[in-house]
C-alpha cells in the first residue's frame, strides 16, 4: 500500500489584533478547534491527534499546552506540543497521516504576544555571554540583515515602503486583521526607526490570535465537505545560530527547504506555483524568502514580492502572530486554492508556503499545496 | 468566544505576573576563558586545523561543529561588515583582523559615519571585569594598524558559572470567564463556576468549553467555601519558589457544587496530627483573609478542617 496523500480539509481562525484583552489563551484556541469543523461534516470524534504550536516563554507559563488541553479538543486524545511554528506541527501532522498511523489530525497553533515583552521573547533566543549583554536581539539581526541588503543591490527604503503598504492593503482587503486605516507608503517611511534602515512598519506587527487546520487522509478528503487541497511537497531547513556565520544577503535555509519540497512535489521549480504564501519578520526578510524559494534572483526580490500572487493576504508584515504565523499562511493559501470560482473562469491551482522560526529566519519550513 | 471573530475589542484590565528565573550559567571552556582574558584586556579567539581564526572563542566551529585546534589572541582591530541601530545604540558586525567571523559588538559613534569596510578598534573598560562589556564597544579608527593573531600562551582556568538572573513581565488578559469569577470573588465573597455542559456541578474555573465534552458550558453557578479534599501531601521540603514557611498541607479541594479541584494550602502545627487527620476525604472550610478582598485566589487564606 502506498503512502497516503494527505490534504488540508479545512481551518479557521480568530481575527487577528494587536491585542485580545479580553480574551485567554483558552478562549481563542476553543473558539477555532469549534469553528474548523464548519462544513467538513467531521467532528472531534473523528480527530486521532492533536498537534498545537505555542511558546511556553510567549505564555509565561511552562509546558503551557497543558493547561490548554480542553480548549484544545485534546481530552483522551493523542496530543503533542511543537514548540516551534505552527506550519511545523503541520509537518508533524502530515507525516503521521502520510505513515497510515492515522487519518486525521487537528493542527493549532496560536499567540499572544500582547501579553508578555516580544522583544525579550527574542533576546531569550540568543546566546547569554556574548551576544544578549551588547544588545543583539531580533530587532538588531533584522536592521543588520537589512542594512546590508539594500548597500549591497542599491534599494532604498522607500522601495521597501511600497511594499510593505501593498501588504497592508491586502489584509484590508482580505479582513480578518484588525487595523485602521491601512498605512501608505509615507506613513511607513515615518512610523519611526526600529532597527536602522528599518521603521517599525517594515518589521512585521505582532499580534494575538489562533488558528486550527484540519488535516485529513485522501479517503476522508474524498468524503469532506470541499475539494481537498493536498499537500504534496514538504521541506525544512536550518541555519547555524550565530548570526555573523551565516551567508550575507540570502537565506540558504530557505533554498534547501525549497529544494526538498519541490522534490517531493515533482515541481521543476517554485515558479510553477500560482499563489505563494510567505512568512516574513521584515519587509527585507520577504525578499530574501522569495529569492531563497527562487521565485526571483538574488537582489531581485523585489519585483517579484509586488507581484499579484505573493502573500495575497498580507503575509506577516501587517500581522504575524508570532509562532503561529506560519500555519496561518497554510491556511490562507489553502483558501485561495480551495475557493469556488465562477464559470469558465480559473482559479490557481498550485501554492508554495513558508513558515519560519528563530532569530533573523534561523529556522524555515515550505510546502507545496494542489488541488 | 465562540463569538469570537464577530465581538469588538474591549480594553479590560489585565492581570501582572512576573516570572523571574535565577540561572548559574556554564560558560565552559573557550568562552570561559575568553571572559577571564577580556578582563585582562585581551580577546581569546579559536583557531581551527585549517588556519581560520573566529573570535569570540568557541569550543565548536558554529558552521561545522569542528573543535578547535588552539585558543589564541585575536587583535582588537578590525573592520565594519554591517551595522544597525535599535533604541538609540548602534550594533555592528566586526570582522577582527585575521579572523574569518563577525564579532557582534557595540558601536560607538554615529550611524551617519559608518560604512561597510571601515576600519574600527576596541575602546577598553577596564573596570567591567569579566564580562564581553570589558570591550565598551568599536569606534571608528580610519588608520588603526592592521592587527594579527598571537598564541596566547599558558591558559587561564576558564571561568566557572556566571550568576545571572532573567525577569519576564507578563499582563495576562482575565477573558469573560476569568473576568467574572475574579469579580464575584472581589465584591461577594463567592466562587462562581459555570456547570459543565451535561452536569449540574461546576467547573471551577469556569470557562466557555467543557475540557470533557469540547460542548459549551452551562449556566453560571454560586459554589460553596467548604468542600472536600480529594488529594493532598504533606510539604516538609523547602523549595524555590514558595510563598509559606514548611510544613503546611498542599491539597486539591473540591468545593461542595464543583466538579473540579481547587488547589490550596492547609497551615499545620503537627506532622502527626495532620497524618492521622488529614487525607482524602476529610471536609474542609476557607478562611478568607482578613481586610479588603482583592479578587484573588489569594483572598482565601488558607482551608482549615472542619473538626467533627
Amino acid at each position: 500500500m502506498g503512502f497516503s496523500q494527505v490534504a488540508v480539509l479545512a481551518s479557521a481562525q480568530t481575527e487577528l489584533r494587536p491585542a485580545w484583552n479580553d480574551a485567554q489563551h483558552i478562549d481563542l484556541i476553543s473558539s477555532v478547534v469549534t469553528n474548523v469543523f464548519k462544513g467538513t461534516g467531521l467532528s472531534l470524534d473523528d480527530v486521532d491527534f492533536v498537534i498545537d504550536s505555542g511558546s511556553d516563554v510567549l505564555d509565561g507559563r511552562s509546558i503551557s499546552n497543558c493547561g490548554f488541553l480542553g480548549a484544545l479538543g485534546a481530552h483522551h486524545k493523542e496530543e503533542a506540543r511543537v514548540e516551534e511554528d505552527g506550519l511545523w506541527a503541520a509537518l508533524y501532522g502530515v507525516n503521521k497521516i502520510r505513515s497510515g498511523a492515522s487519518k486525521v489530525g487537528l493542527i493549532v497553533a496560536y499567540s499572544k504576544p500582547s501579553e508578555s515583552a516580544i522583544d525579550l521573547y527574542w533576546s531569550a533566543m540568543v546566546e547569554p555571554f556574548y551576544q544578549r549583554p551588547v544588545g543583539f536581539g531580533q530587532k538588531a539581526a533584522l536592521g543588520m540583515q537589512a542594512q546590508r541588503y539594500l548597500a549591497a543591490y542599491g534599494i532604498t527604503d522607500s522601495d521597501l515602503a511600497d511594499l510593505v503598504a501593498r501588504r497592508w492593503a491586502a489584509a484590508a482587503a482580505n479582513g480578518g486583521v484588525a487595523m485602521g486605516d491601512a498605512p501608505d507608503a509615507a506613513a511607513v517611511l515615518g512610523a519611526g526607526e526600529a532597527a536602522h534602515p528599518l521603521t517599525n512598519l517594515m518589521l512585521s506587527r505582532p499580534v494575538d490570535g489562533a488558528v486550527a487546520v484540519l488535516l485529513g487522509a485522501e479517503d476522508v478528503a474524498r468524503r469532506s465537505g470541499r475539494a481537498p487541497v493536498f499537500i504534496t511537497g514538504m521541506g525544512t531547513s536550518m541555519e547555524t545560530h550565530a548570526f555573523a556565520e551565516r551567508s550575507a544577503n540570502t537565506l540558504d535555509s530557505v533554498a534547501a527547504a525549497a529544494k526538498m519540497a519541490l522534490g517531493k512535489a515533482g515541481w521543476d521549480k517554485a515558479g510553477a506555483a500560482d499563489v505563494a504564501e510567505i512568512s516574513g519578520p521584515s519587509a527585507v526578510g520577504e525578499l530574501l524568502v522569495l529569492e531563497g524559494l527562487g521565485l526571483a534572483d538574488a537582489g531581485k526580490g523585489l519585483n517579484a514580492a509586488m507581484g499579484d500572487g505573493i502573500n495575497r493576504s498580507g503575509g506577516a508584515l501587517p500581522a504575524d502572530p508570532v509562532i503561529a504565523t506560519g500555519l496561518v499562511r497554510l491556511a490562507e493559501a489553502a483558501k485561495q486554492l480551495a475557493a469556488p470560482v465562477r464559470g469558465g473562469a480559473t482559479g490557481p491551482e498550485k501554492a508554495i508556503v513558508h513558515g519560519t522560526g528563530g532569530l533573523a529566519m534561523q529556522t524555515n519550513c515550505v510546502f507545496t499545496l494542489e488541488v | 468566544m465562540y463569538y469570537a471573530p464577530e465581538t469588538t475589542p474591549i480594553d479590560l484590565p489585565t492581570f501582572h505576573s512576573q516570572i523571574k528565573l535565577p540561572y548559574t550559567l556554564t560558560p565552559g571552556r573557550a568562552a570561559g576563558i575568553f571572559l577571564v582574558e577580556i578582563a585582562n584586556g585581551r580577546i581569546v579567539g579559536s583557531r581551527f586545523k585549517d588556519g581560520s581564526v573566529i573570535a569570540p572563542a568557541q569550543d565548536f566551529s558554529p558552521k561545522d561543529g569542528e573543535e578547535p585546534e588552539a585558543l589564541v589572541e585575536a587583535p582588537d582591530t578590525g573592520e565594519l561588515t554591517g551595522f544597525t541601530r535599535v533604541d538609540g545604540a548602534v550594533i555592528g558586525l566586526i570582522r577582527l583582523d585575521g579572523c574569518a567571523n563577525a564579532f557582534t559588538h557595540r558601536i560607538l559613534g554615529e550611524l551617519a559615519d559608518l560604512k561597510v569596510g571601515q576600519r574600527v578598534k576596541a575602546e577598553w573598560d577596564g573596570a567591567a571585569g569579566q564580562s564581553i562589556l570589558a570591550i565598551k564597544g568599536f569606534v571608528v579608527a580610519a588608520d588603526a594598524p592592521v592587527g594579527t593573531v598571537k598564541e596566547l600562551g599558558e591558559l587561564p582556568e576558564p571561568l566557572g558559572v556566571v550568576n545571572y538572573a532573567f525577569a519576564l513581565d507578563y499582563e495576562h488578559a482575565y477573558g469573560p470567564y476569568y473576568g467574572r469569577m475574579f469579580d464575584e470573588i472581589k465584591q461577594n465573597g463567592v466562587f462562581m463556576g459555570v456547570r459543565g455542559s451535561n452536569a449540574d456541578e461546576a467547573l471551577l474555573p469556569p470557562r466557555e468549553i467543557d475540557d470533557i465534552t469540547h460542548k459549551r458550558t452551562g449556566t453560571w453557578k454560586a459554589c460553596a467555601d467548604t468542600g472536600t479534599i480529594r488529594a493532598c501531601s504533606i510539604i516538609n521540603i523547602e523549595v524555590y519558589g514558595q510563598t509559606r514557611q514548611v510544613p503546611y498541607v498542599y491539597a486539591e479541594v473540591v468545593l461542595d457544587g464543583a466538579s473540579t479541584k481547587m488547589i490550596h494550602v492547609i497551615e499545620i502545627d503537627d506532622l502527626e496530627h495532620a497524618k492521622k487527620n488529614i487525607k482524602p476525604g476529610t471536609r474542609v472550610r476557607a478562611v478568607w483573609t482578613k481586610g479588603e478582598r482583592q479578587g484573588r485566589v489569594s483572598d482565601i487564606e488558607r482551608f482549615e478542617v472542619i473538626d467533627g
